[in-house]
């Protein structure tokens, strides 16, 4: 039945004129059935296409830093959902539920949830 | 009476001479009906699914290599497409024609531009292709003829493209044949990729859209290069037999893995008679599983 709904989902945005579309494959570059956590301060929003991406920096166990890649919807996706180029800003601690990237070295995610503590504020959603 | 026959006279002289003989009207805005290959216009395609690729051995040696993560090299994030994007992508179309500013005549038609893909500007003057040492883009060089109502437009000096976005890739030697065949509101265009680099046959798509009164906008909105978590230098890629995705398909649907490397014959019906009893039908479906029960 997802399957269906996908279908008709993409068949209406196509009929719409919407441009959600993802540069790559998602399935060729996530492990879509796994997930992860990650919670960090926001380093940097991309607010921009193809699609977004959401900067987050965490440590290692030895205290280097890493920065996390979390890919999101377009620009016009995500406004249309209510999040707009100013919803996060550099320094918002964030927790990160999203499915990891194929390639380790990547540190990327694929966003499927996310909650600012600070205030409550939560997106949770799909997108292509 | 005589008025009456000389009305009628007229009108069919009208109805035969615009448009001209054998042509018809492609113009307008054409929505895309994606019933067909929806995960591969969606969302996109499991790492290693070549099955039904006419690949040769150099094409799938390239396909293998493929890391999905190069797209986000900043210097490919807005890498375009070629026009076999119309045939793999989403998107609706939109076309119109250029007359020729004394005779009135079709110049050109034009289907306009994605978000990563340039306008197709099919030339009806006659004009030849350029000469084989010309210079190649994502664009291409594209003339048109009629044949009938069908119009047959053929792309070449492109560069490397994808044919399917999981890393099967077209070169730049490849043509691609695109026809456009209206049925009334319905529009079916069918593309065939013939590249003797990377396969052995032709590769052939279809797509359908239906005649809408919403206008398909031309272009999108620009695509704007940001860190996607590859850095600068690096160059995400599988070393020969080290694609960790090989048995991806197998895993997921039981899939035997010489289908799911494509070629050929994985086109034809016949191959699932060859593989009928390597297939092992997969206790539960667990990913693009339609009415299969899983998601």
């Amino acid at each position: 039945m997802k399957s269906k709904l996908f279908v008709l989902v993409v068949a209406g945005l196509s009929m719409l004129g919407v441009r959600a579309y993802a540069h790559h494959s998602f399935a060729s570059t996530y492990l879509e059935d796994q997930k992860m956590t990650i919670e960090a301060d926001v380093l940097q929003f991309l607010y921009r296409n193809p699609h977004s991406f959401l900067q987050l920096q965490t440590k290692d166990a030895k205290g280097n830093a890493i920065t996390w890649a979390v890919e999101w919807g377009a620009g016009a996706q995500l406004g249309s959902k209510g999040v707009q180029r100013d919803t996060l800003r550099p320094g918002d601690h964030v927790i990160v539920i999203g499915s990891p990237g194929r390639n380790p070295e990547d540190h990327r995610l694929r966003m499927i949830d996310i909650k600012r503590p600070s205030d409550g504020w939560s997106w949770k959603g799909t997108f292509d | 009476m005589t008025s009456n026959k000389l009305s009628f006279g007229l009108a069919a002289l009208l109805c035969v001479s615009f448009p001209a003989l054998a042509e018809i009207d492609l113009s307008g805005s054409w929505a895309a009906i994606n019933h067909e290959d929806s995960l591969e216009r969606g969302g996109g395609p499991n790492p290693v699914d070549w099955a039904g690729l006419p690949f040769n051995e150099a094409g799938r040696a390239k396909a293998l290599s493929f890391s999905q993560s190069i797209i986000s090299m900043p210097e490919r994030i807005c890498w375009f497409q070629t026009q076999w994007h119309i045939a793999a992508g989403p998107f609706s179309l939109r076309m119109w024609a250029v007359p020729d500013p004394i005779t009135g005549k079709v110049q050109a038609w034009v289907v306009g531009a994605w978000e990563t893909r340039a306008p197709m500007t099919i030339y009806m003057d006659g004009r030849p292709h350029p000469g084989k040492n010309a210079p190649h883009d994502q664009t291409g060089f594209t003339t048109g003829v009629w044949n009938g109502n069908e119009l047959i437009a053929t792309t070449t000096h492109i560069k490397t493209g994808y044919i399917r976005r999981n890393g099967a890739a077209s070169s730049d030697q490849a043509t691609i044949t695109t026809h456009f065949l209206r049925h009334g509101d319905l529009l079916t265009v069918a593309l065939f990729m013939d590249d003797p680099v990377y396969l052995t046959e032709p590769y052939i798509l279809t797509r359908s859209y239906n005649l809408s009164t919403n206008p398909v906008a031309i272009g999108g909105p620009p695509c704007i290069v940001g860190d996607e978590g590859v850095e600068s230098g690096r160059v995400p890629h599988y070393l020969p037999g080290k694609n960790p995705f090989v048995d991806e398909m197998t895993k997921l649907y039981g899939i035997p893995e010489e289908a799911a490397l494509g070629g050929a014959e994985t086109m034809y019906p016949e191959f699932r008679e060859k593989i009928k009893d390597k297939f092992k039908l997969p206790a539960k479906c667990v990913k693009n599983c339609a009415n299969a029960g899983g998601n």
